[in-house]
């Protein structure tokens, strides 16, 4: 008898999927009670989401779990940076102040492409609203007229 | 070994945790360590003595994948660092096809599911250099045609692998409220002496469900069961968990002495 199972292995995935990409929903479970706990999980991302992006959060004041649930409905999570990441880019016209200085600061310190994980940038300089970023190895910093972010 | 009362350290309360004159037991979130340089307040708690689990939620230990080596590797070095008594992790899956679920899911009560996990379970406790705690999750659904009910599939995965039981109480809770079951029953048909230690967390009702949140005070009727648990058989510890809208200190602090209270153990506080 093999440890792993090719059948096990497919029900599992088909799961996730319903719950996270879109997929349908397999036979057999209550799919309410599947939809209520997929929602959970969204709301959860959002939060966690929420403490890896204060601001971009706090830009969207009380419906921002309900806008982030909307648009990761059908995306599995790649982890909370880079969720709110994708997120921050695909909304970038919508939000200013501190949220866009908040993406243009992490734009300035990691190199990420939207593909691979990010990686820190050695160096960069880069223009933020109100300002302009400096980054050399760990040292980061914020010159501008409010250099709170 | 007893560990009493402790509450789960998170970054935004590690300074209450810190300051618990009677804390000896603790854990933390294992993916949020660093095992080279742990942050300096959970190094100032091993250092006075406090018992730090390390508590991992992405093995995926259900899953039908083998579990990944670098995974068990970053576990064991956590336990290393923070010089552990023991790890645990969820009786869960957490992907699937490469696909990120962002969640403990319940895995089926099938022999497949009892044999992905025995092999998972002692392909981890093979690496680690303490004893391994499995914990059964908090779900809102089950799979269909289970071959076992939960408390024979626990048994005989426990059996198998002679891993240790980390119960949680307010999962316990949410199981038979959403299932229409008795906590009790459940409590009555599981090896107590197995355990570990013990979760308890509040959560909240939403659409006709209790969603185990972590971030609500924990309810009276988990107390109780914390209660009638203590009555059959006291395991070593609680440990409170609780995950963002962290309340004042003083709330949490009541919540711990309820623990204490309904468990018959020490205030930490």
């Amino acid at each position: 008898m093999s440890e792993f199972d090719a059948g096990l292995a497919a029900a599992q995935e088909a799961l996730v999927r319903a719950m996270t990409a879109g997929g349908p929903m397999p036979e057999g479970f209550d799919a309410g009670a599947v939809r209520a706990a997929a929602h959970g999980i969204l709301l959860k991302r959002a939060g966690e989401v929420a403490r890896a992006w204060p601001s971009l959060a706090e830009s969207y004041g009380t419906s921002w779990k309900a806008a982030f649930a909307a648009w990761a409905a059908e995306r599995p999570t790649r982890g909370s940076l880079r969720d709110g990441w994708d997120f921050a880019r695909e909304n970038r016209d919508r939000f200013a102040g501190d949220a866009a200085r908040e993406l243009a600061l992490a734009e300035a310190r990691w190199s990420y492409d939207g593909q691979d994980p990010p990686r820190p940038r050695r160096a960069a300089a880069r223009r933020v609203p109100g300002g302009a970023v400096v980054v050399l190895g760990r040292w980061v910093r914020v010159f501008g007229r409010d250099p709170s972010g | 070994m007893r560990l009493g009362v402790g509450i789960g350290w998170r970054p935004e309360i590690s300074g209450f945790v810190g300051a618990l004159p009677g804390l000896r037991f603790t854990e933390v979130i294992a993916e949020s360590v660093h095992p080279a340089a742990p942050v300096p307040e959970l190094l100032a708690l091993r250092d006075r003595g406090a018992a730090i689990v390390p508590h991992g939620v992405r093995l995926s230990l259900g899953g039908a994948e083998p579990v990944a080596a670098e995974r068990v590797a970053r576990l064991a070095a956590c336990a290393e660092a923070l010089g552990a008594p023991l790890v645990s992790e969820h009786v869960a899956f957490v992907r699937a096809g490469g696909v990120e679920a962002g969640h403990l899911l319940p895995v089926p009560r099938t022999r497949a599911a009892l044999d992905a996990l025995t092999a998972n379970i002692r392909r981890t406790q093979a690496e680690l250099p303490v004893p391994l705690a499995v914990e059964p999750i908090a779900a809102l659904f089950d799979w269909p045609d289970a071959e076992y009910t939960e408390a024979d599939f626990l048994t005989e995965l426990l059996e198998r692998t002679g891993a240790l039981l980390l119960l949680d109480v307010a999962n316990v809770y949410a199981n038979a409220r959403n299932r229409g079951e008795d906590p009790a029953d459940l409590l009555a048909r599981l090896p107590l002496e197995r355990i570990a230690y013990c979760h308890v967390a509040g959560g909240s009702q939403e659409g006709g469900r209790y969603h185990d949140t972590h971030a609500a005070a924990v309810p009276n009727e988990v107390l109780e069961l914390v209660a009638e648990l203590c009555a059959r058989h006291r395991p070593p510890g609680f440990l409170l968990e609780r995950d963002g809208r962290y309340p004042p200190a003083a709330e949490l602090r009541a919540e711990l002495d309820a623990i204490a209270a309904a468990s018959g153990m020490e205030p930490v506080t």
